[in-house]
């Protein structure tokens, strides 16, 4: 079964389309990566999902049922624009959260006492959430998100503002939910993100998607033409090679994808003699090379 | 509904907890309460001292009566007023010169100059360091009225007792028909009814702006999606709008016990302690008008708070609120500014329509029924016109609301919020 259904939904706002004839399917259990550039309609999407706005057309499923406000208790959701109750105290902020997720009484207590315990916050309970500091806000933003044990997670760019101690404490509980059998659904426009996390990815560009499926495959069939080089000499040398197609260029280390079905060993007797070569690696393309390919270079 | 009951309930206990919201509840009538009780307790405690005033008696006709006359007694039984005679030997202003300085010097509180032609009608000067002290003036002023009028009856040949019989003041007394019969009314009305439309006004605004922040920190903080998360936009503003109506309610029933407190044991505390202050009374209060003041405190702040509401929801700082909430503010004002007129003439024409106009009604119809209490029909049509505005505008601020919530950035203009209702 599929934790997420989306078919066919767009929405418009006057003649403007943030969201156009957008559909896929999330499975049950897997960690799945919404990708693209700023304002591809990443955002407007998780919020249909969400019931935050409602869709112009099409429809949306989740958890086996039409998405409906009696789902969202079963839902976590950490929006991109995120942030608490500056007044309130961090112990019954998370309590209200819960409270409107329908989980109360003593288990919730118990739960929030043992996130916080987690999260190293505990001694931060009785303080009001403008008094923590901006990383302890977001651990805190992030315990309102799965603290009533729902059964899918919905998070929008949860890396933005974090970190790497914070991003990999995040990246270590995605992995551990994913384990316990928690649906993840996460969008980000940092591919590196998605590579190490991520089973199944959607590539939104403005407002359609260009590409989604397993992820593995999706590199699979993007074909073994990625050739990673580190180098010393003149770079433009390299390019006077004929089969080659894009070139990220970064002065001593060089990204080469080669026309389809161009063979890397006629393109390393080339490079002799040409600059000194360091490494060269025949690979699949990284994330960042497809995504480059399919959104053009202007969006990155 | 369990969701709106907990977004009630942070609204309540958020703002209860306020030292604002304590200080306001608690203090506010304590602080009233101070302002009516301190100057009557000052006045009814202090013993006061004598006073020396200068006398300069031109017409050398009205010193002696004057002094004679003026007995006023102090607490312990000495005069207050101590006349000092200053005879006009030589040089007026050079005897005034004098005085001056004895006035600066504090040997005398002032002095009187009284003209040699004042039974024909001469002005008595009265010249002190401060003239502000209005019962030492005009106790002054009668007890000279008095000595002058009498002189001047005389030399005319009448008999002063005699005229001052026909002279006496004619008895006045205002009186207010109801139902029940005829009672005294000595100005308590007008007093109540212009506080209770004051407290009516002052809360209608105060809780408006409390929406209207509480909005704005919602969004500005970024925290309405994560609430959005688990309940629809129009549950929060349900939410919201109850659990502060709650608050105001809750103020107002301190207030009202307070109150209570205050008119049934003040006038026996203080003329238990202070006897010469037993004549104060509060004036009493139908019990209906009270129902009538709770029913349009809950109608206008329906009616106002939802639209404070949509524009808090619309704009990203108070900055910009005020200039948007500005407009609505003036529905609020606006009958305050008619107020006089319509206590004036309860029952004109146009006080009735004024009345009947929803976003007017709440403080207009309170204050009729103050006044002159209209017939039901009217209240009734006031109260169902304020009902079926305030569904309307629930329907059409709930719709701004639910979109502009989401929206952050430069602050849309009025087509664009017009635009948001027709969204999806």
């Amino acid at each position: 079964m599929e934790a997420i259904d989306v078919e066919n939904i767009s929405k418009q706002y006057g003649s403007f389309y943030a969201v156009k004839n957008l559909s896929f399917g999330v499975p049950e259990g897997s960690v799945y990566g919404l990708l693209g550039p700023n304002g591809a309609g990443k955002t407007t999407t998780i919020r249909m999902i969400m019931n935050v706005i409602i869709p112009d057309q099409g429809s949306i499923r989740v958890l086996g049922e039409k998405m409906s406000e009696d789902m969202k208790s079963r839902i976590g959701y950490l929006p991109e624009e995120r942030g608490l109750y500056p007044k309130m105290k961090v112990g019954e902020l998370l309590a209200f959260l819960a409270h409107l997720k329908g989980f109360r009484g003593q288990e919730a207590k118990k739960g929030i006492d043992g996130w916080l315990d987690r999260f190293d916050l505990s001694k931060w309970k009785e303080k009001k959430a403008e008094e923590l500091s901006r990383g302890m806000q977001q651990k805190v933003q992030f315990i309102a998100t799965v603290v009533h044990k729902p059964e899918l997670i919905i998070l929008d760019e949860p890396f933005s503002g974090l970190d790497p101690v914070n991003t990999k404490l995040l990246k270590d509980i995605m992995l551990e939910m994913k384990e316990s059998g928690v649906t993840i659904i996460f969008s980000t426009h940092r591919m590196e993100q998605i590579e190490m996390i991520c089973d199944n990815i959607c590539l939104i560009n403005k407002a359609q998607s260009v590409l989604k499926g397993n992820l593995a495959e999706i590199k699979k069939n993007y074909g073994k033409n990625m050739i990673i080089l580190e180098y010393d000499g003149d770079g433009r040398r390299i390019r006077e090679f004929p089969e080659v197609d894009k070139i990220d260029d970064y002065g001593k280390y060089m990204e080469i994808k080669l026309k389809d079905r161009a063979d890397p060993q006629k393109f390393l007797t080339f490079l002799a003699g040409k600059v000194r070569v360091d490494r060269f690696e025949i690979k699949e393309p990284t994330l960042n090379a497809i995504f480059i390919d399919k959104v053009g270079e202007k969006n990155e | 509904m369990n969701k709106i009951l907990a977004v009630i309930k942070r609204e309540y206990l958020q703002i209860v907890r306020t030292k604002t919201f304590i200080l306001g509840t608690v203090l506010g009538p304590v602080i009233m309460g101070l302002f009516i009780f301190v100057p009557i307790l000052v006045s009814v405690m202090s013993v006061g001292d004598q006073e020396r005033i200068g006398v300069i008696d031109a017409s050398r006709e009205i010193y002696k009566e004057l002094e004679n006359r003026m007995d006023f007694k102090l607490k312990d039984g000495r005069l207050k007023y101590v006349l000092e005679n200053y005879e006009l030997v030589a040089d007026l202003e050079q005897l005034k010169d004098t005085l001056n300085q004895k006035v600066l010097a504090g040997d005398i509180s002032g002095y009187m100059v009284i003209p040699e032609n004042i039974i024909e009608g001469g002005t008595v000067e009265f010249a002190a360091e401060h003239v502000s002290d209005f019962d030492k003036i005009s106790s002054i002023n009668k007890v000279l009225n008095t000595v002058i009028v009498e002189k001047r009856l005389k030399k005319a040949g009448l008999d002063p007792g005699e005229v001052s019989k026909y002279m006496e003041e004619v008895k006045f007394v205002t009186q207010k028909v109801t139902k029940k019969g005829v009672e005294e009314d000595t100005g308590g009305t007008f007093i109540v009814s212009y506080i209770l439309v004051l407290i009516l006004y002052m809360t209608l605004i105060f809780y408006g702006q409390l929406i209207l922040r509480g909005v704005i920190e919602e969004k500005s903080s970024r925290v309405v999606e994560v609430v959005l998360s688990s309940l629809k936009p129009s549950q929060l503003m349900a939410g919201k709008i109850l659990g502060i109506a709650a608050v105001g309610l809750t103020q107002y029933l301190i207030w009202a016990v307070f109150g209570m407190v205050l008119t049934s044991y003040s006038s026996s505390l203080l003329s238990s302690f202070f006897p010469q202050a037993s004549g104060f009374k509060i004036p009493s209060i139908p019990a209906y008008v009270f129902v009538y003041f709770v029913v349009f405190f809950i109608l206008g702040y329906f009616l106002f708070s939802t639209l404070y509401a949509a524009i808090g929801s619309t704009v990203n700082s108070e900055k910009e609120a005020q200039q948007l909430g500005t407009p609505l503010t003036m529905m609020l004002v606006i009958p305050i500014l008619l107020m006089m007129f319509v206590m004036r003439s309860p029952d004109s024409t146009l006080s009735i329509v004024l009345s009947l106009i929803p976003f007017f009604s709440p403080i207009l119809m309170l204050l009729r029924i103050c006044v002159l209490l209209p017939p039901f029909i009217e209240i009734l049509g006031s109260i169902v016109l304020l009902v079926l505005t305030t569904v309307g505008l629930i329907w059409f601020a709930g719709k701004i609301y639910r979109v502009g919530l989401l929206m952050y950035g430069k602050r849309p203009s009025l087509p664009e919020i017009i635009k948001w209702v027709r969204y999806k």
